[in-house]
């Protein structure tokens, strides 16, 4: 694990593997640090953010990196029809049948979240369906988009612009302010999708 | 409301904790200029009250006590008191407050007294309820104080005496952050960076080299590396810049 500095009130730890970025947000977050205002994962990396009374010459070394098993399981029905099925098929030199059946049939952890409140990186997705995001966006994307990209699975929380490959939809809300934490799939959850 | 005018949002102080599920602080993008428009009027600091980039018109139908901070601006009231900076006043039933155009700064903060979503707030907060002393605005310096940033060494070495010395002119300004111009920001290294996470104040520089400064609304992650970051107690500074307005980073 690699400390680079970001200012006075923050510190950017860099990983070798998305495994220990996982193993290390997860230990971090559930040590609730006294002082540690957010604690945020990305691919090869964690923010720190503290409110300046916090040593982070006093950050844990995590201990594995094996993720831990404490995340919640949550099920997300899935209506397997999404505009992109058959490029995907070609793309990978599988049926739709077996495009469906290698998604829905893997178990997730959500890696990190970001590009929008809800948004959730799923880490699992088979190797045969590893293609990177579209050659061009979309400017609108359905919310509940049941989408792959760059390795990893994801839900679109609400319409929006998007680049990953479609492949069905879920009525599973992403989102509600109201609860806490107010995302479906926080960081640590382990996810399934199931065809409806 | 009479007129919604420019960019005006209710705002509170927004909700920190929530980076590691997709979403940013949001609320004020100037949290001094908020917290003292609430002080003022009695409030606790993070009640809700209004953002604006001027031509902003509302009307009371109840006596309320307002004060405005942030920005400076044309301010005319129709049946009712002026309305200064910095000073609370209390406005009799009917009165409309105007707010035109910005002068110095880019956003201007109305608080109520009570504030504003009824539901947030619970009472004045005596600690806090002195604060009554009209106060004459501080000009704002052009001078932000920065940190060496998380990716400074995918630079080239000129790179961090040009962001110290040079002038950078606001090209624009959003929630989400301020767009800066100037001399380009050269890269050494040109592969992809894996996104990661940015913090308010982060100074990221995409592949132009025109640096963006990040705001209340930013993006949690990001995938241009991060040359510096403006100090906390500079960010406010930051978020009142105007486009066309020329700021100076100094080492922190």
């Amino acid at each position: 694990m690699n400390v680079l500095p970001y200012g006075p009130r923050a510190v950017l730890v860099e990983f070798d593997s998305l495994d220990d970025v996982m193993a290390a947000s997860t230990s971090w977050r559930s040590a609730a640090l006294a002082g540690v205002v957010e604690v945020v994962p990305a691919a090869l990396t964690v923010l720190v953010v503290h409110d300046g009374s916090f040593d982070v010459e006093r950050l844990p070394l995590p201990e594995s990196s094996v993720p831990t098993e404490t995340g919640q399981s949550v099920t997300v029905p899935v209506r397997y029809d999404g505009i992109d099925l058959a490029d995907v098929a070609r793309a990978t030199d599988l049926s739709v049948a077996e495009v469906i059946d290698l998604h829905s049939s893997a178990l997730y952890t959500v890696a990190f979240c970001g590009f929008m409140p809800g948004f959730s990186y799923l880490a699992g997705l088979h190797r045969d369906l590893h293609l990177p995001r579209r050659a061009s966006p979309r400017t609108s994307v359905p919310e509940g988009s049941v989408a792959i990209a760059a390795g990893f699975s994801a839900v679109y929380p609400k319409l929006s612009p998007g680049g990953w490959h479609l492949l069905g939809r879920t009525d599973l809300a992403m989102w509600d302010d109201d609860r806490d934490p107010p995302a479906t799939l926080p960081p640590g959850t382990r996810v399934r999708f199931l065809p409806t | 409301m009479v007129s919604w005018g420019i960019a005006t949002t209710v705002v509170d102080a927004g909700r920190p904790g929530r980076a590691w599920l997709g979403a940013a602080r949001g609320g004020a993008v100037d949290v001094v200029s908020h917290a003292l428009a609430n002080r003022l009027v009695g409030n606790p600091v993070d009640a809700g009250g209004l953002e604006t980039s001027g031509g902003m018109s509302v009307q009371f139908d109840d006596p309320t006590m307002v004060a405005i901070t942030g920005a400076v601006a044309d301010v005319s009231v129709e049946h009712g008191p002026p309305v200064g900076w910095g000073s609370p006043v209390v406005l009799p039933p009917g009165a409309v407050i105007r707010i035109g155009r910005l002068y110095e700064g880019a956003r201007l903060y109305l608080s109520v007294r009570g504030g504003l979503d009824a539901a947030l707030v619970v009472g004045p907060d005596p600690s806090t309820a002195a604060a009554t002393q009209p106060a004459a605005r501080r000009p704002l310096r052009d001078s932000v104080r920065i940190w060496p940033g998380p990716r400074l060494d995918w630079f080239d070495g000129p790179a961090w005496s040009v962001l110290t010395s040079a002038s950078f002119t606001v090209a624009s300004t959003s929630r989400v952050g301020v767009r800066l111009s100037g001399p380009a920001l050269v890269r050494q290294r040109d592969e992809e960076l894996p996104s990661e996470g940015l913090v308010e104040g982060a100074v990221q520089v995409p592949p132009d080299g025109q640096p963006i400064v990040m705001l209340a609304d930013h993006p949690v992650t990001g995938g241009y590396p991060v040359i510096a970051v403006v100090d906390p107690d500079d960010v406010a500074r930051v978020a009142q810049a105007t486009p066309g307005e020329t700021l100076h980073f100094v080492r922190r």
